[in-house]
């Protein structure tokens, strides 16, 4: 690329040759009208709207679809290109239904704003508008194609981003119809971004249909917490609620991306199931009492017991505020006893996989092997950052014990239950070592190479650049931590990067704050060791929990004194709990995020705490102080946060050996559906009515059904069994939005 | 007449190899396997013989050739197109008919000047005669040993496949029908880049009408400076024009070059007893209409019908005499346009629905005064707007019928109904 | 959902596209697939042409739509795609359209009681010397008179 000169409306600027006027344009802050160019997304030009004069050009040209040449000069708004611009404008407008009243793009319309500058206050069109019959298309996007302007942002952002083609652009001429094939609904998990990439309020979020008006509404920068990647966001609020959630652009985070997840979640905040108001058990009753009544409560509960008998656990969800005061909590008393790992089948052998990549550089790679993830539905956005790679030529390998739908090609596929992803990893590894010459540990002598791992060995061993990632699904077998080491040494073997994705949310802040044992015990631990004492914050056994039902049992011994500091109330917890004190969900506390690039983002509140329920970091700083602890003396979350990051994590390097653990012949791998993975987004109804939230099998194949005497329609752990052959043999793969039942 | 595409119409099986060989064809093909033509002489031969694309646009079809880049490495194709849709045009399903193997001919030459190993002849979908009478001449020409890989031990590689339309007069522009080539919908892509670089699959791509390529041999055989010779400056060569509409005799014709209009209307038969010319439509439906006396001063070349006010385009010559309602005439040529637009780009997807609206009112009587600038307007905002030429093609008839018989459509506007008392029939 | 003759047909057009670009041969396959459904497409036809040719079904659908030679109600045993564009419009084809209306029964966009035949107004055929003109499966039917179009009708069974 060569650096050139251009004019622009009499103004020298600097571009590269080839580049786009619009983009040269856009970076030096010279306006130029458009619907159909999109930064992110391939160039259309079929909306006209950034038709400039180029001299030397009889005709006017898009703006965006012509690339720049030195000495180029270009005039936006003479004569001739105003000219063009106001001719598209009232094309535009001839079938676009006037309707903005009662249209919830009103205010924030790029037709209207474009309109207000180029547009004409009559118009000559006498004949009929058009109206367009449109198909639903699911329970997140509102559609109402009488406005659409066929501009193609949403079909090219399916194709192009999201990689599932569903949107399209039917018939003809006039007849042109933005539409899916069929109307079952959207199948993606980014298919929110149709909303804000449409420019007119064709595709309008349907949660917050006609709910207020746009610019009643503040917008507040805040940050996502429900996977890794920490993706920035706008929460848009009137009155106290959110109403709206909306892509914050943040290049090196989410670019201009959310996924659907992290955009409607929200509705979760208002259900009805929220903790309000602070309880405590009196001889078995709930009674509702004062925040001051509630504390003494559970100060006193705390305090009657010893600090061995004392265990915390946590969400991986929670902020980095409220994960370091419990810490500092449970530490200041004298115990070890903390973890969040309550979904890993054995946390005395968690995957330690460190990441060693960036977002951006997952752009660049050649090559993904992806073991024990449907990353698309884990981590959509770092997905989606592989999916880009592809694009351009990058090839993914996989080893699940399920076949998923990835939006894009996987070249080698290994299917491999639990039990022998250990096997199938030592195939790989020696495979990659012996290719290499290189020395073989003992473990890996009697390791025996299938054509499968030379296959995946030798792609990796090609690639220049690649990354082997390991996901959530690692979380349900017992040798995770043998998986992580041979994760590790095949990154190494093949000078490839890693990425941990095995534990989401804000998973690297407990991380950060050590929240695991340091000699105590464990999640697991915790319920075998008749503690006396358990603080729980926003813990749902029901959901969270390996073992629920083991979980539920211990802490319902009459002499386990349980605080929930819960933003949710389930019928289990109060159950079990004895002093309930309400937390503030998402958007209402201010917290910090750390995402899977270490980044430290803190945000301040959107709104006011529902109800009576308070910022985790006031009730934890609170009870801190009442049970006499010292250094709790904070005034406001920033300073938590600080104390927080000028923490060196305890890492733990202990040797891993390579000895298969004795796992059952039959394994289940359960794993959550995207919308049931925090207690928030189990809450957001249209989440749940889409596609991916319905999701609820346990799929199986023949040979392992007939095993277990298992039949098509029976259930397994309460949940449907599905018996085909794109599962492994010898598993049980759980996908689904229903509670863990043994 | 008739001395290059027409050559053998009037032979017994005219479309066979037989009669093709008999009289020179495949010499120039058999010239380059015995490695006795260069590419460069055959340029040289090409851009002498003045020959302009045939399908509408007039440009330089040795220019065009010499923009591939024929030395770069990896796949590049040759693409005929035979989709013919403009209204009033039905000269290249007559070649495809008659004298397929000059198509053939002219095709493989283009892909060794090329070095395009693989082309495709593009047929509109309603084409079957011409596509079974072609798929014929095809498999002759592969029997023969004309065509494949390495043919005759030349280390020349060539070979063709015809592809089928499916219904859309769009295709006809070039980018339209590589997309459709492709599997999709025939949309224009917009340009640069241009085919030349990114073609069909995204590999340089050629495309030139059938007729382009059916006068190709003929001008290597006999050189280029005989077929300019035949025509007039600037319009070299001879070619086909479709003579439809109100005349005795409609037909096509191979004519030179600067033939006058008045000649190849009397080839046509002359219009009908008792009736005078009212209008021409010189190069098909998207060319501009020209009034009697305007028609009547031009020659068919493609300078004069500039001279006059409109464009050679395709060579289709619409006829029209005096029964003709010049409002029913533009509203059913706006409703093609309103009926073919892709509908990819605002202004042509709005803009000719809204003429057809305008004009389909005025035909049932609800006409306002204000309605023809109107539609003057509309069009001229089409003008110049869209990514390709069909929102121009659109454009111009309404520019022109209103302009050259503005007093007809006013006459409709007042009165609900037609000047002309005898309308648009004679069935 | 495809017979296995639909198949070898549809084979023999992907054939001649390169590796990988089978879905170049969406246009006849549909043609082909619409000829075995009595001359029309349905949800399921299109969708099984998609997945025989590994394309997405929105773009199949796509193309159904764009052209015009797909049907997607059921059409006659024969459709009579009559032309009424500029030449044949000049040579009387709206007199003529109104004659087969009045003479099949049938009018524009609709299909016979019988099922035999439907009648479609369609753009510019290609075949303008010989207007006024029409087309019923493969062939065209030119200079179309009244009684053409008697002995034409006649002929169809």
């Amino acid at each position: 690329m060569v650096d050139i000169e251009i004019e622009i409306d009499g103004s020298v600027v600097h571009g590269h040759s080839g580049e786009s006027i619009i983009s040269i344009a856009d970076r030096e802050g010279i306006d130029i009208p458009r619907f159909c160019y999109h930064k992110k997304l391939s160039v259309a030009a079929n909306c006209r709207m950034c038709l400039v004069d180029v001299e030397g050009n009889p005709k006017p040209q898009p703006a965006c679809s012509t690339p720049a040449s030195a000495g180029m000069r270009v005039h936006t708004n003479n004569e001739k290109a105003k000219a063009s611009q106001k001719a598209v404008m009232e094309f535009l407008l001839i079938n676009h239904p006037l309707d903005c009243p009662i249209c919830d793009q009103g205010g924030e319309c790029e037709l209207q704003d474009v309109a207000m500058e180029y547009g004409s206050d009559v118009s000559k069109f006498n004949e009929g508008k058009r109206i367009v019959a449109d198909k639903g298309i699911g329970a997140l996007i509102q559609t109402d194609m009488t406005r659409c302007i066929h501009c193609t942002r949403c079909v090219r952002f399916g194709a192009e981003v999201a990689g599932i083609v569903e949107m399209g652009a039917t018939g003809r001429g006039e007849e042109l119809k933005i539409e899916p094939f069929l109307s079952e609904g959207i199948q993606s998990e980014l298919s929110g971004n149709m909303i804000d990439v449409c420019p007119v309020g064709a595709l309008t979020s349907k949660p917050f249909r006609y709910e207020v008006r746009s610019w009643q509404m503040n917008s507040v920068e805040s940050v996502a917490r429900h996977d890794l990647v920490g993706s920035n966001i706008f929460t848009q609020t009137h009155k106290g609620k959110v109403k709206r959630v909306v892509a914050r652009d943040n290049e090196s985070v989410n670019e201009t991306w959310i996924s659907d997840r992290d955009r409607f979640s929200y509705e979760g905040l208002t259900n009805e199931n929220r903790a309000l108001t602070p309880k405590i058990k009196v001889k078995g009753e709930w009674q509702e009492v004062s925040w001051e009544a509630a504390l003494e409560a559970a100060t006193s509960g705390i305090k009657k017991n010893s600090a061995e008998a004392f265990g915390a656990l946590a969400s991986k969800n929670a902020t980095l505020e409220e994960l370091y005061l419990l810490q500092k909590l449970t530490r200041g008393l004298g115990s070890e006893n903390l973890d969040t790992r309550l979904d890993v089948a054995n946390p005395s052998s968690t995957s330690a996989l460190e990441t060693t990549i960036s977002l951006a550089e997952l752009e660049a790679i050649d090559h993904a092997l992806i073991v024990n993830s449907y990353l698309r539905l884990e981590q959509p956005m770092i997905n989606h950052r592989i999916r880009k790679a592809t694009l351009n030529g990058a090839k993914v390998s996989t080893v699940n014990s399920l076949t998923f739908d990835f939006n894009y090609r996987v070249a080698n596929s290994v299917l491999s239950a639990p039990q022998n992803t250990l096997a199938t990893l030592s195939g790989v590894l020696k495979a990659l070592l012996e290719a290499n010459s290189l020395a073989l540990p003992d473990y890996l002598k009697d390791t025996k190479v299938d054509q499968a791992q030379i296959d995946i060995a030798s792609t990796l061993s090609a690639a220049e650049n690649a990354v082997v990632v390991l996901g959530e699904q690692v979380n349900s077998n017992p040798c995770a931590d043998q998986v992580a080491k041979l994760v590790t040494q095949i990154a190494k073997a093949s000078n490839s990067k890693t990425l941990n994705a095995s534990a989401t949310g804000n998973t690297l802040a407990a991380e950060k704050v050590s929240f695991k044992p340091n000699g105590g015990l464990n999640a697991a631990q915790m319920f075998t060791a008749n503690l006396n004492t358990f603080v729980l914050l926003d813990v749902y056994p029901t959901y969270d929990c390996v073992d629920s039902t083991a979980a539920i049992e211990d802490l319902s011994r009459d002499d386990a004194f349980v605080v929930a500091i819960n933003s949710f109330e389930d019928e289990s917890v109060l159950g079990f709990a004895d002093v309930i004190l309400p937390l503030a969900s998402f958007y209402e506390t201010s917290g910090t995020h750390i995402n899977i690039e270490n980044v430290a983002q803190s945000y301040g509140a959107s709104v006011k705490a529902a109800g009576d329920s308070k910022p985790g970091w006031k009730v934890l700083k609170v009870l801190a102080d009442l049970l006499e602890l010292p250094g709790f003396d904070y005034t406001d979350s920033p300073q938590v946060a600080d104390d927080a990051l000028s923490l060196s994590p305890n890492v733990a390097t202990s040797e891993v050996d390579i000895i298969a653990m004795e796992v059952p012949n039959i394994a289940t791998v359960w794993q959550y559906t995207p919308y049931a993975s925090d207690v928030l987004t189990r809450h957001a109804q249209s989440l749940q009515q889409t596609q991916i939230g319905q999701i609820s099998e346990a799929v199986v194949s023949a040979a392992t059904a007939k095993i277990l005497e298992l039949s098509q329609g029976d259930c397994y752990k309460g949940v449907p069994v599905n018996i085909n052959e794109t599962v492994a043999e010898g598993c049980v793969f759980v996908h689904t939005n229903q509670a863990r039942q043994r | 007449m008739n001395e290059v595409c027409f050559k053998n119409i009037d032979k017994e099986n005219p479309s066979s190899l037989a009669t093709y060989e008999a009289t020179g064809g495949y010499s120039v093909w058999r010239k380059i396997l015995h490695g006795e033509l260069s590419p460069e002489a055959i340029l040289g031969e090409l851009k002498t013989s003045g020959l302009r694309g045939r399908g509408g646009a007039g440009f330089p079809t040795g220019l065009k050739w010499s923009f591939m880049p024929r030395n770069q490495d990896g796949q590049k194709y040759v693409v005929c197109n035979s989709d013919e849709g403009e209204p009033g045009t039905c000269k290249d399903r007559d070649i495809l008919r008659f004298n397929p193997h000059s198509v053939i001919e002219g095709m493989a030459i283009a892909g060794y000047v090329m070095g395009a190993t693989v082309g495709y002849n593009y047929i509109r979908g309603e084409f079957m005669e011409p596509y079974y009478r072609f798929e014929e001449a095809l498999k002759e020409a592969y029997d023969a040993g004309l065509l494949g890989c390495d043919i005759g031990d030349s280390e020349v590689n060539f070979d063709l496949h015809t592809h089928l339309g499916a219904g859309a007069y769009i295709c006809g522009e070039e980018t339209a029908l590589l997309e459709s080539l492709e599997g999709k919908k025939g949309q224009p892509r917009f340009k640069p880049p241009f085919p030349a670089n990114v073609g069909l699959y995204g590999m340089p791509t050629t495309i030139n009408n059938t007729e382009s390529f059916a006068s190709v041999p003929d001008i290597l055989a006999r050189g280029g400076q005989w077929f300019a010779d035949l025509g007039v400056p600037n319009s070299g060569g001879c070619k086909l024009f479709s003579v439809t509409g109100h005349v005795t005799k409609p037909a096509n014709f191979e004519i030179p070059m600067g033939t006058p209009f008045s000649e190849l209307l009397e080839m046509a038969g002359g219009l009908r007893e008792g009736r005078t010319l009212k209008a021409v439509i010189p190069g098909g439906s998207s060319t501009p209409v020209l009034p009697a006396e305007d028609a009547m001063k031009m020659t068919m070349d493609y300078d004069s019908i500039e001279q006059v006010g409109s464009m050679l385009g395709a060579g289709s010559v619409i006829v029209m005499d005096d029964t003709t309602c010049m409002v029913a005439a533009l509203t059913r040529l706006a409703h093609f346009y309103y009926d073919e637009s892709c509908g990819q780009c605002t202004p042509c997807r709005e803009g000719t629905g809204w003429m057809y609206r305008v004009l389909k009112r005025i035909m049932d009587g609800q006409g306002k005064m204000q309605d023809l600038d109107l539609l003057t307007s509309v069009q001229d905002k089409i003008m110049g707007n869209t990514i390709c030429a069909l929102g121009d093609a659109a454009a111009m008839p309404v520019e022109s019928f209103i302009r050259h018989f503005r007093d007809e459509f006013e006459y409709y506007i007042k009165h609900g109904k037609s000047m002309v008392t005898k309308v648009n029939s004679d069935g | 959902m495809i017979s296995d003759k639909a198949k070898q047909q549809i084979d023999t057009w992907v054939a001649k596209y390169p590796a990988g670009c089978q879905s170049s041969a969406v246009m006849e396959a549909l043609k082909i697939v619409q000829a075995e459904n009595d001359g029309s497409l349905t949800s399921e036809s299109i969708q099984a042409v998609a997945d025989y040719l590994e394309m997405p079904v929105i773009s199949a659908y796509e193309v159904a739509t764009f052209y015009e030679n797909y049907n997607h109600k059921p059409v006659g045993k024969h459709v009579i795609r009559f032309c009424h564009n500029i030449s044949c419009m000049l040579n009387g084809a709206d007199d003529l359209i109104s004659y087969l209306e009045t003479k099949t029964g049938v009018k524009i966009g609709e299909v016979s009681e019988d099922g035999l035949v439907s009648v479609k107004k369609v753009e510019c055929l290609g075949a303008c010397v010989g207007a006024p003109m029409f087309q019923i499966g493969d062939r065209y039917y030119e200079n179309l008179t009244q009684q053409k179009i008697d002995e034409i009708l006649d002929g169809l069974k």
